[in-house]
This record gives structure tokens, C-alpha cells and sequence, in this order.
């Protein structure tokens, strides 16, 4: 079932970020958890034999349409996802220019 | 040791959700949901779709129903600009980074043609947001892609960042704007106030069509200035 | 004069205040007392956005508890970017868009417009927070904000899969019909961990003690105080009107929060530096205003809630502005920081005693009136850990007191200015007042969070 796999994608990017002490490495895996969460919204507004919900006319309004709703959350959500991602990057950056290194546990030692 | 531990965590984690989904009566198995039962019912309803005027129903749900919510995107893609340039940016001087690799004349010339083409295809997908899968996040995504490849295949090259700053302010007042008209013009913010048209005509929707130009090029503009914040350094004078 | 005024006029300043950056901090200033002002003016009510009925389009729910809610947060912005005007003149179009996050995240009545205000002010928080320039430790906390988010839009997700609807007022009318809380379990407590991590609940505020430890006059007093309140009003409406915590959950969430409290309140017994101490007493604090909610008692905990961000803000401030003259902020560096400043010594001792809850302040009478509540909901181990936590409080506090008023060994030259020393008078007064003269507390009860009268009006 695609649900889970999605939730399967959701633990690999949760394992990551827990594990990981290279601050590019969490952000990536960061970014795996949020898409694993994007496709178990998307599934959840899946209808078997629906089609896409585009209209060219009012006569179309009959079929069978999947839910409209979920594809708008996520679109929202991708875009609150790219936001985050350029600021972490740009926190990166910070500590690459302020440490000369991308691992927080040499970071450390260095204090 | 750290390692078994996070993996202990995540993959609990993961059977723990799986478990009270598959077990919870309320939640519907793949495919099988009942549209009907949620609100999403209603915007198939045809005096609301002859309201809002969109043939993309997810537009009408993005721009028309939940305007507000795309109102806080641009903010958070707003505030996450601003961000970038307060860490990483700097009022003196910048040039470009010193890169290893040197690009050569081909690159150069021929990526700007791409660019053009990049360009058209992200005002057509802007523009018809209504009608057809797109609209504003996706074209402005294009259009920085576009700079980005311009960023990669010349490296003395920098754009307009004053005027993509104004233009990013600009835009962003004016879908405010656009929404407190609303409240002026018609008793609700973001309520639609132009003229609706026939559905499946370019021409048609009101203000959907408007906000999401703003919002391409506003999206657009940013990611620009994301970018160049990230390729450029202070100058060592 | 509608309610969405409060969000959209700090928008659109927001947006323009980079065209013209010199303007940006009189800008602030402007729209926040423009906010105050038109607080007193907006009725009370569901406003709709876009002209779709509700539960098609997203509506804002503005009552008194939004009100008192509102009042607190734009008010404690003003001061705070009045008081920093000088030295973070940049940091002003990010203070704008923080008050229209809070702002919006204190008036929506839809879980998926939440999520996206959450997002907003959690941005704001970081980068307020870089403003410390500790890279690292801000980078931890946004690792952190980012998982809790995205923890609490998968519980928003499960919740409309199974409901049908991301209105709060609808979905809890539809919750009523179905009654099955054992489903609920799994999204509620999601929901609660997002929530729970900006508003530093145990186990989810690893990055307090980063960000507040080495926090200056502009990220202390706006983290430590005006998130405080603001994530706290959120976590109220929440707990007593959607989550409704029972059975096997509630006791989960108590414990929590009851170590949360003991834990806060250890950290700050045993460490020696004024800002630790500050900020693991609002971590304790953060627990008790949520166990109070989880508990019924909403009057009260709303007025701990004012009391404990207007409070800390003032301490933040104080210690924060102290700590950048002398270098470092160990106790025994700081010995005599009074001395020379006695108005401000004063202001801050009468503060802190309203913290403790010392009679004849107002910290005092919140403090009796909601452990006779909890007292009459027969939640006796509760005011055990509450009465315990009191006595910790009272020991460190006294402790910084005496060492901050009584010359040590360095001579220190730290000075306030003028205006700065009028407004900690006038709060201190306040809380004078307030602690003697009681009857306008009394005249609002628990009937100020009106979601449940909506629910039950449909």
C-alpha cells in the first residue's frame, strides 16, 4: 500500500537526522521526512477510478473526481518546505565560515 | 550504539503509526475514500464553481477557498528570503565565489537561448493556472531555475538584485492589497470582486488569474535572491 | 474594522518595509499601536475570509479570550522593539511578520491555516534567535522546530482523513457524533508534540537552554516572553476545546508535565547563571499553565499566562542589558548589579516576588485562586508537585536576589536609561495593584474561550 511507504520514507529521514552529525546530511534527511509525509497527504485523497479535478465545462461536473483538497495542502506545505530548507542551508553556510567544517561533532571539539 | 538506539526509535515509531492506522475504524483504506462525506464535496458543486470561475479545481482551492492559507506561503517564502540575506548577506561590495570549475564560451552563449525558452514556458504555465496543472509556485520556481542555470554557466555573471528586491516587495503589497479591495469593495478579505467569466476561458476567474501572476513573479524574484546570496562573497579589498 | 486587520496591516508593512529599509523600525512601532488601538474597537465573533461559508472557506474566531490574547502579544511587542530600538534596527521587518504570525495564530479557527502560522512565527523565532550569532545552537533549534511541525501537519492530516473537514468548530461537532476516543489517541498526541515544541514542554526543549542561555536583550525578552504567552494561549484553546485529554492519554500528559515542572525547576535550583535560571523557570512555568489547561482551570491559567510574559520580558531584559556590559552572566560576576540602580532593583525585586507568589502581588492571588480549583477538582498530587515547585522557586530566587543587591567583590557600571526605568515602575506598580486590589480580575470567568458555545450553536 502506498501509505506505507510513505511512512516507510517518513522513518528512513527520522533515522537519518538522528543519527547523522554532518549538518548537510540532516538537512537531506530532513528533507526525505518531509516528502515521506507529502505522499501519505496525497494518498489520503485517492479515490479508485477518479480522475483528475479539471474542469473545461460545467458538463463535466458528474464524473468522478479525486480530492482536490490534500493536493492544495501539499502544494502549500512544498513551498513552507523549500523556505525552511534555504534557511537551514544558509545556517550551514554560517557555521562553515565561522568553524571551517560541516560536522557538528568537530564543531565541538573545537569549542 | 547511538546508531541502534535512533534505529530502535524511528522504526518503533513507524509500526506504532502503522498499527493505530490500520486499527482506527474512522480512517479509509487507499482508494477507497467517500469524497462525498468531505467538504470537498462542495467544490464540485456547480454554483461554486460558477462562483469562483476556475476550471482547475486545485487552484480554486488554492487561490479562491484557502487564499488565506496561500497568503501565509508567500509570507514564509517572504520571511525565509529575508532570512538568507540577514545571515549570509552583507551591505558592502560582493562578488561572485571562486569556483573550481571554469565554464566555457558554448556554456555560456548557449545557456542563455535555454533561458529564453525556460522563460516562455514559465509565463504559460503561470498564466493558465486556472486551466490547466500549475500555476504560480511552479512558474516562479521556473523562472529561478532559469536564473540558477544563468548563476552556473558564467561566473561573472549577477542580476538585477535591487530590482528583483522591489519587484518581491511589490508584488507581495499588492495581493494585500488585492484582498483588503476585497474588503472594501465587496465585505470580505480576499473576496473576489472582478467579473467571473465563462469556465475554461483564459479570461475567466477574477482574481485568480491576477494572484497568481504576483505570485510567479514574486516567487520567482526571491528564489533569485536566494541564489545569489549563496554564490556571492564580500569583496576583499 | 475587522478582525483581519490584526494580521493583514503587519503584512503588508512587512512588504514594504524593504522598499525602504530606514523606515522600517517607525513602522513597527506605528502598526503595532495601531493594532492595540483597533483591539478595542473590533466586535467579537467568527469573521469569514473570501465570502465562502464556513466549513468551505477558513474563518477567524475572535472572543475574549483571542482579545486578552492579543492585547498581551502586541502590546509586549511594542515595548520590546521600543526598548531595542537602537542596536537592532534591522531585525524590524522580521518583528512585523512575527506579530502577524502570532497574531494569526491566536485568531484562526482552521487547523491547516494553524500549521501555516506555526510555520511563520517558528521562521521569525529562528531568526530572532540568530541574532545571538550562535550558529550551531540556532541550527539545532530549527532542526527541531521543523521535525515538531511537520510531526503536528501529520496529525492535522490524519485527522481530516478520518473527519472529512479541517475546520475546528466542524470537526469538533463531528468527533461528538462518532465518540470514539481510543482513534483519536495517535493525532491528538502528535498534535501535541508539535505544539509542545516551540512551547518548551519536556522532553521537546532541548534548545532552550541554547537559544535563551546565551540570548541578548533583543531574542531573550521575545523568546522568553512574548513565544511563552503566545504558544501558551494556543495550547490552552487546544487542550480544552480539541483535545479533551482522557483515559490512559491524560495520565501519559500529566506525568509529563509534572516532571516537566520538577525538572525546570531542579535545572534552575542547581545552576549559577542568571540566564539558566531565568529560562528553566519558564520552562517550569510552560508546564504548569499546560497541566492547569489540561485540568479545567482556564480564567486563571490565562492570567498566570499575562503575568508570566510580561514578567519575564521585563527579567530578560534586565539581565540580558547587565550581561553585555559586564561580559558574563554568572551570579557571582553580576554581585551588586543594584547597587547603583536602585529604581531598577526595586522594579525587578517586586517582579520576581510576583513570580514566587509573595502576598500583596498579584503572582499571589493567581497562585491561591487556581490551586483552589484544582483543589475543588480533588487534584491533590497536583498541588503537591505545584506547592514543591513554589518552594524551589522561592529558595534560587531569594538567592539571586541577595547576591544582586549586595556589593561584591568587582566594581560593576551598569546603567538604564531613563524611559527604560519609567516602564519597569509602571509594570511594577501593576503587579501592586493588581495583587491588592482584586475585584476587576473577578469579573470575567471561565466562559471567556467561547469555542464551545459555537460547537454547541452550530
Amino acid at each position: 500500500m502506498i501509505q506505507y511507504i510513505a511512512i516507510i520514507l517518513f522513518v528512513f529521514g527520522l533515522y537519518g537526522l538522528l543519527t547523522n552529525r554532518n549538518v548537510i546530511k540532516m538537512i537531506i534527511s530532513l528533507n526525505i521526512m518531509e516528502i515521506g509525509l507529502f505522499i501519505f497527504i496525497i494518498s489520503v485523497g485517492f479515490v479508485y477510478d477518479g480522475i483528475a479535478p479539471i474542469i473545461s465545462s460545467t458538463a463535466d461536473l458528474g464524473l468522478l473526481y479525486v480530492d482536490p483538497l490534500p493536493q492544495a495542502l501539499v502544494l502549500t506545505a512544498i513551498v513552507i518546505g523549500v523556505g525552511t530548507t534555504a534557511l537551514a542551508l544558509a545556517f550551514a553556510k554560517s557555521i562553515h565560515n565561522k568553524y571551517n567544517t560541516f560536522n557538528l561533532d568537530e564543531v565541538e571539539e573545537k569549542l | 550504539m547511538k546508531n541502534l538506539l535512533g534505529l530502535l526509535i524511528s522504526v518503533a515509531l513507524g509500526i506504532l503509526i502503522v498499527l493505530a492506522l490500520d486499527v482506527s475504524e474512522s480512517f479509509p483504506d487507499f482508494g477507497s475514500v467517500e469524497v462525498s462525506e468531505r467538504v470537498a464535496e462542495e467544490y464540485f458543486d456547480e454554483d461554486n464553481v460558477n462562483e469562483v470561475g476556475s476550471g482547475n479545481i486545485v487552484t480554486a482551492v488554492v487561490v479562491g477557498y484557502r487564499g488565506f492559507d496561500t497568503l501565509g506561503e508567500v509570507t514564509v517564502l517572504f520571511i525565509s528570503a529575508l532570512g538568507v540575506a540577514l545571515i549570509i548577506g552583507s551591505s558592502k561590495n560582493q562578488k561572485r565565489l571562486d569556483l573550481k570549475f571554469k565554464p566555457n564560451f558554448m556554456l555560456k552563449t548557449g545557456s542563455r537561448i535555454v533561458f529564453g525558452i525556460i522563460l516562455i514556458t514559465s509565463l504559460y504555465i503561470i498564466t493558465h493556472g486556472h486551466l490547466t496543472p500549475g500555476g504560480g509556485f511552479p512558474g516562479g520556481a521556473m523562472i529561478a531555475s532559469g536564473m540558477l542555470l544563468l548563476y552556473l554557466a558564467d561566473d561573472e555573471f549577477r542580476s538585477n538584485i535591487k530590482g528583483f528586491k522591489i519587484l518581491e516587495g511589490l508584488a507581495g503589497s499588492l495581493f494585500v492589497v488585492i484582498g483588503l479591495l476585497g474588503l472594501l469593495l465587496a465585505t470580505y478579505f480576499l473576496q473576489n470582486f472582478l467579473p467571473t467569466g465563462a469556465v475554461g476561458d483564459l479570461l475567466s476567474a477574477g482574481i485568480v488569474p491576477i494572484i497568481y501572476i504576483l505570485i510567479g513573479l514574486k516567487v520567482g524574484s526571491e528564489i533569485s535572491g536566494v541564489i545569489d546570496n549563496f554564490l556571492t562573497e564580500e569583496e576583499s579589498a | 474594522m475587522s478582525a483581519i486587520l490584526l494580521v493583514a496591516v503587519p503584512l503588508l508593512a512587512a512588504f514594504l518595509s524593504i522598499l525602504g529599509k530606514k523606515l522600517a523600525p517607525y513602522l513597527l512601532l506605528v502598526v503595532g499601536l495601531f493594532n492595540i488601538i483597533i483591539l478595542f474597537f473590533v466586535p467579537e465573533g467568527i469573521v469569514i475570509i473570501g465570502g465562502f461559508e464556513q466549513p468551505i472557506g477558513i474563518s477567524l474566531l475572535l472572543d475574549t479570550y483571542s482579545r486578552l490574547a492579543l492585547l498581551l502579544i502586541n502590546g509586549l511587542i511594542v515595548l520590546i522593539s521600543f526598548m531595542n530600538l537602537g542596536k537592532y534596527k534591522k531585525y524590524a521587518g522580521i518583528l512585523l511578520l512575527a506579530m502577524a504570525g502570532l497574531n494569526g495564530m491566536l485568531l484562526t479557527n482552521d487547523l491547516f491555516n494553524l500549521f501555516v502560522f506555526l510555520e511563520i512565527s517558528g521562521i521569525a523565532a529562528y531568526l530572532i534567535s540568530s541574532s545571538n550569532k550562535r550558529p550551531v545552537k540556532t541550527f539545532h533549534y530549527l532542526v527541531l522546530g521543523v521535525v515538531g511541525s511537520s510531526l503536528f501537519l501529520f496529525g492535522v492530516v490524519i485527522l481530516y482523513s478520518m473527519y472529512g473537514t479541517l475546520n475546528m468548530v466542524d470537526m469538533i461537532q463531528k468527533i461528538n457524533l462518532v465518540g470514539n476516543y481510543s482513534e483519536l489517541i495517535l493525532p491528538f498526541t502528535l498534535m501535541f508534540i508539535g505544539l509542545g515544541v516551540e512551547a518548551k514542554l519536556l522532553p521537546f526543549n532541548s534548545w532552550v537552554k541554547g537559544v535563551l542561555g546565551e540570548s541578548n536583550t533583543l531574542s531573550g525578552p521575545m523568546i522568553g516572553g512574548v513565544y511563552a504567552g503566545a504558544f501558551g494561549f494556543v495550547l490552552g484553546r487546544y487542550i480544552t476545546n480539541l483535545f479533551m485529554f482522557e483515559g490512559n492519554l491524560l495520565l501519559v500528559v500529566t506525568v509529563l508535565l509534572s516532571l516537566g515542572i520538577l525538572v525546570g525547576e531542579a535545572m534552575a535550583y542547581s545552576s549559577s547563571k542568571a540566564r539558566e535560571i531565568l529560562l528553566f523557570s519558564s520552562v517550569a512555568q510552560a508546564s504548569i499553565v499546560a497541566l492547569l489547561f489540561v485540568n479545567g482551570v482556564i480564567l486563571w491559567a490565562v492570567y498566570y499566562i499575562m503575568a508570566a510574559a510580561i514578567s519575564k520580558t521585563i527579567l530578560f531584559f534586565v539581565i540580558n542589558k547587565a550581561t553585555k556590559e559586564v561580559g558574563s552572566d554568572e551570579i557571582d560576576q553580576l554581585q551588586g548589579l543594584f547597587v547603583n540602580n536602585k529604581v531598577v532593583g526595586v522594579a525587578y525585586t517586586l517582579i520576581t516576588l510576583s513570580v514566587m507568589g509573595l502576598p500583596l502581588l498579584v503572582g499571589f492571588t493567581i497562585k491561591i485562586n487556581f490551586l483552589t480549583q484544582l483543589a475543588a477538582g480533588d487534584q491533590i498530587w497536583l498541588i503537591i508537585v505545584i506547592l514543591l515547585a513554589t518552594l524551589v522557586e522561592g529558595i534560587y530566587f531569594v538567592r539571586m536576589l541577595i547576591k544582586l543587591w549586595y556589593k561584591g567583590n568587582n566594581e560593576i557600571n551598569v546603567s538604564y536609561c531613563n524611559p527604560l526605568k519609567i516602564i519597569f515602575v509602571i509594570i511594577a506598580l501593576a503587579f501592586l495593584t493588581f495583587g491588592v486590589y482584586q475585584t476587576p480580575l473577578n469579573n470575567l470567568d471561565n466562559s471567556i474561550d467561547t469555542v464551545m458555545e459555537v460547537v454547541d450553536n452550530g
